[in-house]
């Protein structure tokens, strides 16, 4: 690192580094009369906007990176939509920040947490995925809906339960919804790393010895079903209904389901199917 | 030329049969496009311009390059070049994984110069706005229709109607996006899409890539929607094949949700200034609309009109203003329902104000006999007489109303589709056309037909659709066409297949061919019973394998529909509850009752959507679109539905397509409906509690 | 998402020494809208704290000073526990309309609320408004309709939280470990307002500081408590307008009352005005509609939004009526 008389930090100041808008954290401290930065959340993109926050600090910070006055001014430049102005190349470019700037690694990181905790980074988990164990390697980050669709186990081989559907990818249509520990949940949400230990259903695992389960056949009685790319969440949803609440009314049955989209519109017969599965199931 | 004869008498026409895909698509073993894995494969994933408008003057890969697991990366627009729309593709990468190739296009960088930008139609059309497409003041030719002498019917006019009626943005939000798996070996290439169309996309593919289009093949087996936004490639299948050939591997692109949003497709807004006249006996006399609204950069933007009424003096004119924003796309029943609500909302403007019941006056000008029909009895099963007499009336807080809504649209298919039955040795039947099935239910449809022929069941057919490699074209699946345009096809290759196996069972046994009796699975031949597996058999090395030809007879063209809706409105609160909407829709000859009634249903949803809830949000500061996700775009979800009574209206027609016409008159149906509620009608859907307090309050 | 790395403590007592005090650890329990936000890199944490390696994070248990909440607990686990459908009637209602099953099943108190504002110049990963370090704030001079009428400035987010109206109205008090230890404070005073100096924030909590728990006090004879929530979208939606109302009645008469609001305001709002027009009297229609007129007195609604006014004005009243009938 550089500029390394390191002195205790007088305050926090977060600064905004951006590439397409999105922020990072850096923490800075002063050392007489230029920063440095401590902890880099990531490499720094030499290109990227710089964006300070924080009043006083950030004013002090400024002055002391020794730029140009005007680059500074292009930095806070904001065109008249408002959009902060992208600097490339030319703006901040390999100028100070740059200059100042190394990247901290890991290891670093992991020095200072080792007394208190093991920091993961990638994990090798054991998943029980329909009755089946799959050991898998993830990052922390890796969702279980990333693991189900796209993972590949330690041997080698795809898991393949492409059943649940990334539609929304932000936890709001229930495209990807399945069972964790017998409760729905969207595995667009949920990481990997944490399905450790629990109990996960796909819809690919409803169905016993080829026996689809009381709620699938009635979904394909009933048409409940057009495009199909809704209906393993809506089906996984269904069951996860009924085993909560074995007569449902209609209403309790839309208020269940009311985190599942389909776009297709076949709601009226997904309702009746749930209820002629509940009847069934008796 | 071919009959659907005594079709009515059929055990499968018109009758309930279940989805063939159902077991595939409740068990999560149906394959779409998004959910193919190949060996080897790569993820593709598009850099994409968050700014509205600017020059880009310069663009960097190579930190992207340099990334372990990034296999490619590749532009997509040249610097120098002008991005004109939030979302427009900048560059796309392919990567060992999702992550990684997210990771990748992070560390791209580019930069633009800005230049003004502009998403809102008023500013767009003002002198000061910057110019954003090649039209005077960024608006197209006006496009006018005329008919009659306008002037000649105001003076007749016993009342008049002045209104403007707003309609949104709408955005498809097909739930699998837009995408592709790409495939290279040597110069064939093998392309996985998410399409409504694999014929089209085979054809848009070679000519990108200069191809003979033998060389390519696109396969859709199942199809995650569509609504007419996926007809061709597009810019992300064009780079997945790119990244593919650079890369020596497959490649998966599929689009991420907000790439989905802002750049796939959706139904331009409108705005339509109406006047419109009758005489007090009941009369249409005049209509004149000026009419604009937006499809980003895209043309496209209008209405129907003057819609299903008659009116004998009108002029419409409309045009297109261009915004900084991804560009309109056909939209189940494109330009019908902007226009349908604009006219169904004038119709009770106008009943009411030469004091005659609605319906009562739209009969009176209302050409079509069977919408007439559909008039009955779609009152009747709403109750029409418990409307409010006065809009408005009811005491209380939570007041209810009840309203019409009207639609047409032709969906009378075409020919050019090349279909194919097969009856094999061991009796499996194999029915073999190049449609796709998006959800429709065509796959079934098909079965249906060839089973009905042959005295199958339709779990007898293997049906091989969404696939161009056995080289039997059909049209792209828009615009109601599909079934009117692949049923008669199919059913007369079951005809000539049946032809044949009757030739070949007579000239086995050496009798006459009507001595033959194809029925219910066994074949009789004179005193003999065969089952059909054992006439089949006497194929030995033979196959029979018979095309079909395209047969004007068997389809028909113009389907009527009319919906009606009651709500509930709570004046304290502006929302609007949905208590049951009946749409009684002419079908033709319907060939599956079950999906018919899920194809109502959908309709009816969508356009419940239309009416109550969906809005792209455009920011004018920064040009960007507020609700590019499914949680601030809201499409209906479970309890938005009411009890919808979905009435297939038996008609002697033939077959023909109603993907369009059951959205079109739902919207028209809740906004008569909000207003009998509380007798204040709001003219901008959609419909929103904002929209209904401040209609009060200004009431 | 960013990469990060991810921690297990083993005991609750690590986690303020895990967090640090520099903004780059975050803990996750549910993890329904921090992933959400971490996808669209408006946070990037560089480590996450796992809480729910922590066991009895997720107790609910009733002692007589009340009810205790894990904060780990989630909001099913709230919805379906009798003690609180029966005696704080307003939270299980509250939990119980938050987003839906799925997330329901997922999410925790805690995460509830402390979940980031709905904002859409906020949610937009490109745009960076006020609340992420920019310099203005999008929503007054864009588009609002569903920002802030009540304590607007800087900026004009609306808390998000279903259950925090109701605990607040319950009287809940919410505590918090650091590393200097545990307090314990009244959930109001758990949530601030945006300031020119930090519109960061939507509560008090310090970089290294988690709520632990949620208590609530003893229910109080004849006190009724609800909660109504408005929404665009009956399926999955946040509230335009809600209100928790906890009302101690005799008869028609109100002798005391809570009354908050959510949806429409940086924070949990109290309606002071309209809890003075009740307390103490008899509500009718006529009181009800004071009420909510005093409620909205002091509103100060953007371009879009003034429909919230009237919405919450008639609110009140329902609330207010609904309360002795």
């Amino acid at each position: 690192m550089q500029g390394a008389s390191c002195v205790e930090p007088i305050d926090w100041v977060e600064v905004w580094l951006s590439n397409r808008g999105d922020p990072a954290h850096l923490h800075l401290s002063k050392d007489g009369c230029r920063i440095h930065i401590r902890y880099l959340v990531q490499e720094v993109c030499p290109t990227s906007r710089l964006v300070i926050q924080g009043g006083q600090m950030a004013e002090d910070t400024t002055r002391s990176t020794d730029q140009p006055e005007d680059r500074q001014k292009d930095l806070h430049q904001v065109n008249k939509t408002g959009l902060s102005r992208r600097n490339f190349l030319k703006g901040l470019g390999t100028g100070a920040v740059a200059a100042t700037v190394a990247p901290a690694t890991l290891a670093e990181a992991d020095s200072h947490s080792a007394t208190t905790g093991a920091e993961i980074t990638r994990a090798t988990v054991k998943l029980s995925i329909n009755q089946q164990v799959y050991q898998i390697e993830v990052e922390p980050r890796t969702t279980l809906l990333t693991v189900l669709r796209d993972g590949i186990d330690t041997g080698g081989q795809r898991i393949d339960l492409t059943g649940a559907k990334e539609v929304c990818d932000r936890g709001a249509c229930g495209g990807c919804t399945i069972l964790v520990d017998g409760r729905s949940v969207y595995s667009c949400m949920m990481l990997a790393i944490d399905a450790e230990g629990k109990e996960i259903t796909t819809v690919e695992g409803l169905a016993d010895d080829n026996e689809l389960h009381p709620v699938q056949e009635a979904f394909i009685e009933h048409d409940a079903l057009m495009c199909g790319f809704c209906t393993p969440g809506f089906v996984v949803a269904s069951k996860a209904i009924l085993d909560q609440n074995p007569n449902p009314t209609r209403e309790e049955i839309q208020a269940e389901l009311s985190g599942n989209i389909c776009r297709c519109g076949t709601y009226p017969f997904i309702f009746e199917a749930v209820a002629s599965a509940a009847k069934k199931m008796k | 030329m071919a009959e659907w004869g005594e079709a009515r008498k059929s055990s499968l026409l018109g009758k309930y049969t279940q989805r063939l895909s159902g077991p595939q698509k409740v068990t999560g073993q149906a394959k779409y496009t998004f959910d193919i894995n190949r060996p080897g494969m790569l993820y593709g994933r598009i850099l994409r311009s968050h700014i509205p408008r600017g020059t880009l003057t310069a663009l960097d890969l190579s930190p992207a390059q340099q990334m372990p697991g990034v296999k490619a990366a590749i532009p997509l627009i040249e610097v120098g070049k002008e991005i004109r729309y939030e979302g427009q593709e900048i560059a796309a990468v392919a990567a060992d994984t999702k992550d990684i190739a997210a990771d990748a296009i992070r560390a791209i960088r580019f930069d633009y110069d800005p230049l003004d930008h502009v998403v809102d139609l008023g500013e767009s059309m003002s002198e000061s706005s910057p110019q954003i497409r090649d039209w005077e003041n960024n608006q197209s030719d006006r496009q006018i229709d005329e008919k009659g002498d306008l002037q000649a019917g105001w003076t007749t006019a016993d009342a008049v109607v002045e209104a403007t009626y707003s309609t949104e943005v709408q955005v498809h939000t097909c739930l699998e996006s837009h995408g592709h798996v790409a495939e290279w070996d040597g110069d064939q290439l093998t392309v996985w899409a998410s399409t409504q169309a694999v014929f089209g996309t085979r054809r848009d593919f070679a000519r990108h890539f200069e191809l003979p289009e033998d060389k390519v093949r696109v396969i859709t087996e199942h199809m995650g929607g569509g609504f007419g936004s996926k007809f061709g490639p597009g810019v992300e299948g064009q780079a997945a094949a790119k990244l593919a050939k650079e890369t020596g591997q497959p490649v998966k692109l599929m689009l991420t949700r907000k790439g989905e949003q802002n750049t796939a497709g959706n139904r331009p807004s409108m705005v339509q200034h109406v006047k419109a006249g009758a005489t007090k006996e009941g009369k249409l006399v005049a209509y004149e609309v000026s009419g604009y609204g937006t499809s980003g950069l895209g043309g496209g933007a209008g209405f129907t009109g003057p819609y299903v009424y008659q009116v004998p003096n009108y002029r419409t004119e409309k045009f297109n203003v261009a915004i900084n924003a991804g560009s309109g796309r056909a939209f189940r029943a494109p330009r019908h329902p902007q226009g349908a609500f604009a006219m169904d909302s004038l119709m009770d403007e106008l009943a009411e104000k030469i004091g005659m019941d609605s319906l009562e006056f739209r009969k009176l000008n209302d050409p079509n006999e069977i919408r007439h029909a559909e008039y009955d009895r779609g009152a009747e099963e709403i109750g029409w007489n418990r409307r409010q007499k006065v809009a408005g009336s009811a005491p209380g807080i939570q007041k209810r109303g009840i309203g019409v809504g009207s639609g047409q649209w032709g969906g009378g298919g075409g020919k050019g589709t090349k279909a194919r039955v097969n009856i094999n040795s061991d009796g499996t039947v194999e029915a073999v056309t190049g449609t796709q099935d998006l959800g429709t239910g065509i796959r079934t449809a098909i079965a249906i037909i060839v089973a009905d022929e042959l005295g199958l069941q339709p779990t007898d057919i293997t049906v091989k659709i969404g696939d161009t490699l056995p080289g039997l074209p059909s049209g792209g699946s828009g615009g109601s066409q599909t079934t009117p345009s692949v049923a008669p096809v199919v059913k007369t290759a079951a005809m000539a297949a049946k032809e044949s196996l009757i030739n070949h069972l007579a000239e086995k046994v050496n009798v006459v061919a009507d001595e033959v009796v194809i029925k219910e699975g066994s074949v009789t031949i004179g005193n003999n019973q065969l089952s059909w597996k054992e006439a089949a058999s006497t194929l030995g090395m033979e196959t029979i394998s018979e095309e079909g030809s395209w047969d004007e007879n068997l389809r028909e063209g113009g389907a009527a529909g009319a919906q009606f809706a009651e709500v509930e409105v709570d004046t304290e609160t502006g929302q609007v509850k949905l208590i049951k909407i009946v749409a009684v829709q002419d079908c033709g000859l319907i060939i599956n009752r079950l999906a018919t009634e899920s194809q109502i249903n959908g309709g009816v949803i969508g356009g419940i959507g239309y009416a109550l809830l969906e809005d792209r949000i455009m920011d004018g500061q920064t040009g960007r679109s507020l609700n590019s996700n499914l949680i601030d775009y809201k499409v209906a979800g479970a309890q938005e539905i009411p009890e919808i009574r979905a009435i297939a209206h038996d008609t002697d027609r033939k077959v023909t397509g109603i993907g369009e016409p059951v959205t079109i008159p739902t919207a028209g149906a809740i906004a008569n409906a909000v207003y009998n509620a509380i007798g204040v009608r709001v003219r901008s859907l959609p419909i929103t509690p904002d929209k209904v307090l401040t209609a009060l309050e200004e009431a | 998402m960013e990469k990060f790395s991810y921690i297990n403590p083993a005991r609750l007592e690590q986690v303020p020494g895990l967090l640090k005090d520099d903004w780059q650890s975050k803990v996750i329990a549910g993890g329904t809208d921090l992933l959400g936000e971490m996808k669209d890199y408006i946070e990037s944490p560089k480590r996450l704290i796992n809480l729910k390696s922590i066991p009895g994070l997720d107790q609910i248990s009733a002692d007589d000073g009340g009810l205790t909440i894990g904060a780990m607990a989630t909001l099913t686990d709230i919805t379906e526990h009798s003690e609180i459908q029966k005696n704080y009637t307003a939270l299980a209602e509250a939990a119980g309309v938050v987003a839906s099953p799925q997330i329901r099943n997922v999410g925790t108190l805690g995460g509830n609320l402390c979940q980031r504002p709905r904002c859409w110049y906020y949610r937009d990963p490109d745009t960076d408004c006020l609340k992420k370090g920019g310099n203005m704030c999008y929503a007054l001079s864009g588009l609002n309709k569903y920002n802030a009428i009540f304590g607007g400035g800087p900026n004009y987010i609306v808390h998000p939280s279903d259950t925090a109206p109701a605990l607040v109205a319950l009287g809940a008090e919410v505590t918090i470990l650091g590393a200097g230890g545990q307090r314990t404070i009244p959930l109001e005073n758990f949530f601030i307002l945006p300031t020119v100096a930090n519109p960061y924030r939507e509560n008090i909590l310090e970089p290294n500081e988690i709520i632990t728990q949620i208590h609530l006090p003893k229910p109080i004879a004849n006190t009724t408590s609800f909660y109504i929530k408005l929404r665009e979208r009956s399926s999955f939606d946040f509230a335009l307008v809600s209100i928790a109302g906890v009302f101690q009645t005799q008869g028609k008469k109100c002798q005391d009352l809570s009354l908050i609001l959510g949806g429409v305001a940086p924070a949990p709002w109290r309606s002071n005005e309209a809890e003075q027009v009740l307390r103490g009297q008899v509500i009718s229609d006529d009181l009800g509609e004071r009420a909510g007129k005093a409620a909205v007195k002091n509103a100060d609604p953007m371009s879009d939004n003034a429909y919230k006014v009237t919405l919450t004005q008639n609110l009140v009243k329902r609330a207010a009526v609904m309360a002795v009938s």
